[in-house]
């Protein structure tokens, strides 16, 4: 063979290797559990793809989802980016035209990591234009495997990320090859990149504001250029008229601010050539007084149609989640619903570890051999390398960003050392002897050479080993099934989730509405099919804010609000027997927050919650307020009875370690319909109203 | 007046012989009736223990049985037997007989013909499945569970009783009421008997089963049922509550918590699951007979709760599947064991045999219903695989028979589907090659092209010269001989071949050379450079070896010059072949 066929085999075993390994490491929930979709967001998901599937596409697009919001409903066809669904539709009806009858179940359980042998295929791809094959494969081989992509693609997440990521990749590979060859096909290959990556993730605003940033920073350090000229031309006008066609995105990206700095390149761009073509044909000096006045034309144009479009409310104004990217304290001061989510937290410097090891410390090698040969493509990377840092620090939820290109610059850290040290270690390889003569100063260059490689080994193989533990120990457990050790280390199961909305599917009236606090929602709908005042979609703040009303209210109060919401069955989660810390006690501050945080909800202040000492407690010292509240009173409904650990009294809560405070008490307006066999979800009927004279 | 009945029957009897249609026979009287009635389950099991007597003058040969025409409907399943120690069935056939049109008749065809003043003893069971009803029909969870049977004081029959006993078991000592009967002789035929009782048994009730039996003959049944399940016991008034149903015994007695299924023995890869996944309650032992599954519903199942499940398994078929060349027969159970004293409203059993079956006949052991054929397709299917269904209604334990399945499947068909995943492949490597081997551009990209021909000739070229490297050391081998043997002839025999060898590669790499310079002028000029040197070092090995042949053999030299002089044509030579590598690792 000769070593153009050996390099290609050697590329393709490689690569594919790491595809197959992608796949593989997703796996272990489904192997230590089963093909079943994780925690929240996915299972709407996953109940919109069956949907599409069963229905096809235009009822999907039209579909009014009354299950949904109660009394309100919701559009889904408009509200949601379709580009998953359609992805898996669209290779469930595949495989099914060939005969393979694989359930729709199946292929969303399995999408992410399909996904993600994609991902690290033009990862390797992306690379090689950037730097070379061999950085490629590196990075290839890194992103297979790193936690803070696996979190989010693990077999069972199917969540718009999933394929986002490779969206996402997919259209800086071919804005990577729009610059460097500056032809119309690639550019155009950039926009339907684009166009997929809008239909399939919220995250595109990131993208198509990386991408003008790009061309500003080649504009600055004078690289602009008819190639990047017709690039990004070409790309904006596509790629805009595009992801204009997805109906939740609709007029964005030529009203809302977020989508400025694009059309603001775009036209910058304009001025740009042109001023280089008057250039061209304009003496210097008529030039120069020709430049000016533009300049002052153009830039007062630009503020008084701004102001005017503002002020029209055309451009729209800057959205809260945006705030939250430049001011990390912004949305706990105002926007308590984004607070509240847990994966909207600033990142803790242990997580960057903890979801890239290595890779922190090589992508700072990585940016130096970026910087130390630079180009229009180095440029690129380094800016969505500096970018996505901050965002990542911003958001914990944006590590998913982070991680691509976390592995590309290690990829081009490592495989440049590497290129270094790999030829000084066998000494018989440096044929001229002269030149090595000159460089004789270096002493025992070889085992240097050899310690140094050794290292990046060792390195290289504490990297597999911590992200193989990471997945398997944090990304794998599927959240609705809970499982733990005993003393003799066998190991329980708590199926208690499904066991309720089981429940629910098969022993309520088919039209029965269920209360919940909305992280529960999108699991009631696809699980139970049951209707649900709120969701994870958590569109709607003050109905959101009427639920946490009810349950930080009295019973009496909480009553009046139920009946006004058509409320048949609520459904609280309680840990305090099996000691599950995510239960709705622990989340009731942020149920008081929200519910208070309108109008309607002004009775509700946080600080009648706490006990006199400022302390958020369920026992004797709590604040009888909370100790009165509906939701206290559905979890701790006889719990006061059960002894839940030896040696403490009975109604002691293992989450909060305390003995309950209130305990003997009768519910006057619900009664317990059902309970989990571990207490963790239970579902109550709301009482009719009572006969007249009762 | 039940005479005056019989007697009327016996003339329309007589005028409906030749139509083929049943008629009570006027000889027969019922000496002696014992009955059994068993409800201590959700099931009626009725057990009569008839003995009949002719008192006519001609032998007879069938004996009417009929129930209630309430009743008939709910019968699910009947049987007889004659009481000789072997049990002997007796065959039952549904007629009608027409002065009794309300009533339904079962024909009972007696082991022999009974003759005149004989008398002959035969038991008939019947199961009936919706003889019991919850009284109350909702309690609390602490209470238990009452139902009501009402059946008949007497039992009904066309022909006149002598004696009959009637036995009631409830299994429970806790009887609310039950109606008290005085023995006087009523000629009435209905009287109701009506047992108010405690009974906690599992009142479940499949509404609807569906088992799909799919075949395969690489050696594997695969069958899978879908349960649909509901508690129709007394439903569940009021609160359901956790913490009584844990913590005291007493509550929720009628209540399901589990139940034990039994699969066969072959039974394996077991699945239990629903809509939303895997249910984790359950449990398997395997018995010597049977596997036991201990099945917990997600939830426990309370009066008038419902659930859902499927149940699946592998069974080998070398059980169950027999043929004698292409002809098969398939022999299983046309409903398997669900949970004991099971009822089921509606079954569907489905039959998915091998692509490319047909003349396909099914036999069953009761009556059933057979649907349309449909087709199924799967993996590696194309015209898809005949489905054959059938249903029936009101089904209990006794039940559980097998049906045979008759049909032909060409043996050679069994290749299809492997040969599908060959072809598949085959064109899949054939798309790469073609794809691989063939340029499918528009316009011809003439750099990389001759830069791919380049670098074939330099690959030949580098054989070559690896060659001819070759010869130098053979020639510098035989040097060394003639150096210590100084045969002068051997020495210039091998040499000619050496030569000769020499002189083909180096006109070969010159072939070359004049190939490769108009495709790449540097490349060439390269190559030629390397000619002259390997001339030059040719040139220099001739020095060396006149020096030999010429000097050093005859001795004409002395060993110091000689030395001297082999020294320097070594450094020359060693000069060369360094600058012929340099040039050698550039074309690499």
């Amino acid at each position: 063979m000769s070593s153009e066929k050996q390099e290609t085999l050697l590329k393709l075993t490689i690569l594919s290797i790491a595809a197959i390994l992608s796949f593989a490491t997703r796996l272990f929930s489904v192997l230590r559990f089963e093909s079943v979709i994780h925690e929240f967001d996915p299972y709407f998901n996953y109940r919109t793809t069956r949907y599409l599937a069963e229905e096809g596409f235009y009822k999907f697009h039209n579909w009014f989802d009354d299950r949904a919001w109660y009394p309100l409903g919701r559009i889904i066809g408009g509200t949601i980016y379709p580009g998953l669904m359609v992805t898996s539709a669209v290779l469930y009806h595949l495989m099914w035209l060939v005969n393979i009858t694989i359930d729709i179940r199946n292929v969303c359980v399995f999408l992410a990591p399909f996904f993600s042998s994609l991902t690290t295929i033009i990862t390797y791809l992306l690379t090689k234009e950037l730097k070379g094959s061999g950085a490629g494969l590196v990075a290839a081989s890194m992103i297979a495997i790193v936690p803070g992509y696996i979190s989010r693609s693990v077999a069972g997440s199917y969540d718009n990320e999933a394929i986002a990521i490779f969206c996402m990749l997919l259209t800086y590979y071919m804005w990577i090859k729009a610059v460097k060859t500056g032809s119309i096909l690639w550019a155009t290959l950039t926009a339907l990149a684009y166009f997929y990556m809008v239909s399939s993730w919220g995250g595109y605003v990131f993208l198509i504001n990386l991408i003008p940033m790009h061309v500003l920073t080649l504009m600055a350090t004078g690289r602009f250029s008819h190639r990047i000229y017709i690039a990004y031309s070409t790309l904006y006008c596509v790629g805009t008229m595009l992801s204009m066609q997805i109906s939740f995105v609709g007029f964005q990206p030529v009203q809302s601010s977020e989508h400025m700095l694009a059309l603001g390149v775009f036209g910058l761009c304009q001025l740009h050539s042109f001023v280089d073509y008057l250039r061209s044909k304009l003496t210097s000096s008529d030039f120069e007084v020709l430049f000016r006045a533009m300049v002052a034309v153009t830039s007062a144009l630009t503020i008084i149609i701004g102001t005017i479009l503002t002020f029209t409310g055309k451009i729209a104004p800057w959205t809260g989640r945006f705030y939250t990217l430049l001011d990390p304290s912004y949305a706990k001061n105002h926007i308590p619903i984004i607070a509240s989510v847990s994966e909207h937290q600033p990142t803790s410097w242990s997580s960057f570890y903890f979801d890239l090891q290595i890779l922190v410390f090589l992508f700072p090698a990585g940016l130096y051999f970026c910087f130390s040969s630079l180009s229009d493509a180095n440029i690129f990377l380094v800016l969505y390398g500096v970018t996505s840092i901050y965002f990542a620090g911003v958001m914990v939820r944006l590590m998913l960003v982070l991680a691509p290109v976390m592995c590309i610059l290690s990829g081009i850290a490592v495989s440049a050392m590497l290129n270094i040290y790999m030829k000084q270690i066998d000494p018989e390889k440096n044929i001229d002897k002269k030149k090595h003569k000159l460089e004789s100063n270096f002493v025992m260059k070889s085992e240097i050479a050899t310690v140094f490689v050794g290292l990046m080994t060792f390195l290289m193989i504490t990297y597999t080993f911590h992200c193989t533990w990471v997945t398997s120990e944090a990304y794998s457990s599927p959240s609705i099934v809970l499982s733990a050790r005993t003393h003799d280390g066998s190991q329980i199961i708590f199926d208690d989730f499904r066991e309720a909305y089981y429940w629910l599917r098969m022993n309520t009236p088919e039209n029965a509405k269920v209360m919940s606090w909305w992280d529960y929602g999108y699991q009631i709908t696809a699980m139970a099919n049951r209707t649900i005042l709120v969701d994870n979609n958590t569109w709607n703040n003050t109905h959101i804010s009427r639920v946490g009303q009810a349950m930080a209210s009295t019973e009496e109060h909480a009553y009046s609000i139920m009946r006004e919401l058509d409320v048949d069955y609520v459904l609280v989660i309680f840990g305090g027997v099996v000691g599950y810390s995510s239960d709705d006690i622990n989340k009731f501050l942020w149920m008081v927050r929200i519910g208070g945080s309108t109008e309607r909800g002004a009775h509700i202040k946080e600080t009648d919650y706490y006990s006199p000492n400022g302390e958020f407690r369920v026992d004797k010292e709590g604040s009888p307020t909370l100790l009165n509240s509906l939701m206290y009173k559905m979890c701790y409904y006889r719990f006061g009875q059960v002894y839940s650990e030896g040696g403490k009294p009975p109604g002691y809560d293992r989450v909060r370690g305390a003995e309950i405070g209130n305990k003997d008490f009768e519910l006057d307006v619900l009664e317990e319909a059902y309970t989990t066999e571990h207490w963790l979800v239970r579902i109550y009927k709301v009482k009719p109203l009572r006969n007249r004279g009762v | 007046m039940f005479r005056l009945f019989i007697l009327i029957f016996s003339v329309i009897s007589l005028a409906n012989v030749g139509l083929g249609q049943e008629a009570i026979s006027p000889d027969l009287i019922i000496r002696n009736a014992e009955r059994s009635i068993e409800i201590s389950s959700q099931l009626c099991k009725v057990s009569v223990k008839i003995t009949v007597e002719n008192v006519g003058k001609n032998p007879v040969s069938r004996y009417l049985f009929t129930v209630e025409p309430r009743v008939v409907k709910e019968v699910a399943y009947i049987s007889a037997q004659a009481s000789d120690p072997a049990r002997t069935a007796l065959r039952l056939t549904p007629v009608k007989v027409q002065s009794r049109p309300k009533d339904s008749f079962w024909a009972l065809d007696l082991k022999d013909n009974l003759l005149p003043g004989k008398t002959v003893t035969f038991e008939v069971e019947y199961v009936v499945t919706d003889a019991l009803t919850p009284h109350p029909t909702a309690i609390t969870q602490k209470e238990k569970q009452l139902v009501k049977y009402v059946g008949n004081h007497y039992i009904y029959s066309p022909y006149r009783i002598n004696k009959q006993t009637t036995t009631v078991s409830l299994g429970t000592r806790n009887v609310e009421s039950y109606t008290k009967l005085n023995p006087v002789s009523i000629s009435d035929t209905t009287d109701p008997m009506v047992v108010h009782y405690e009974n906690n048994s599992p009142f479940l009730r499949v509404i609807r089963l569906e088992r799909v039996i799919e075949v395969s003959h690489w050696g594997n049944i695969a069958v899978e049922e879908t349960v649909d399940m509901v508690h129709v016991g007394a439903t569940l008034s009021g609160p359901f509550s956790r913490y009584e149903f844990q913590r005291e015994s007493h509550s929720g007695l009628s209540s399901v918590k589990s139940f034990k299924t039994i699969l066969p023995a072959a039974a394996s890869d077991i699945y239990y699951r629903d809509d939303i996944g895997n249910i984790s309650t359950s449990h398997m032992r395997l018995l010597g007979d049977s596997v036991e599954l201990d099945l917990r519903p997600r939830f426990p199942l309370f009066g008038g709760w419902k659930t859902h499940y499927v149940l699946g398994y592998n069974v080998p078929s070398y059980e169950y599947l027999y043929n004698s060349g292409d002809n098969y027969k398939l022999k299983m159970r046309v409903i398997d064991h669900i949970f004991d004293d099971m009822a089921v409203d509606e079954l569907v059993t489905r039959v998915i045999l091998p692509e490319g079956s047909n003349n396909i006949h099914i036999s069953s052991p009761y009556p059933v219903k057979r649907l349309p054929d449909t087709k199924h397709s799967t993996y590696l299917d194309t015209k898809g695989r005949p489905v054959i269904t059938i249903t029936k209604n009101n089904l209990v334990e006794n039940h559980i028979q097998d049906f045979e399945l008759d049909y032909e499947f060409p043996k050679i068909l069994m290749l299809q589907e492997p040969l599908l995943v060959v072809v598949a492949l085959y064109i899949l490597f054939i798309m790469v090659i073609i794809y691989v081997r063939l340029d499918f551009s528009i316009s011809k990209d003439e750099v990389s092209e001759s830069r791919m021909r380049v670098s074939g000739l330099l690959e030949k070229l580098l054989l070559h010269q690896d060659n001819r490297a070759n010869t130098y050391s053979q020639l510098d081998d035989q040097l060394a001989k003639l150096k210590t043997n100084k045969d002068v002839n051997s020495f210039s025999y091998a040499i000619k071949n050496i030569n000769q060898e020499h002189k083909t590669e180096t006109t070969q790499i010159s072939e070359l050379l004049s190939k490769v310079k108009p495709e790449a002028p540097e490349i060439a000029e390269k190559i030629s450079e390397l000619q002259k040197l390997d001339k030059y070092l040719k040139d220099v090995y001739g020095q060396k070896q006149s020096l030999y042949v010429e000097k050093l053999v005859p001795g004409k030299i002395g060993r110091t010059s000689f030395v001297e002089a082999e020294n320097a044509l070594n450094k020359k030579k060693e000069d060369t072949i360094e600058k012929i590598n340099i040039i050698m690792k550039t074309l690499h």
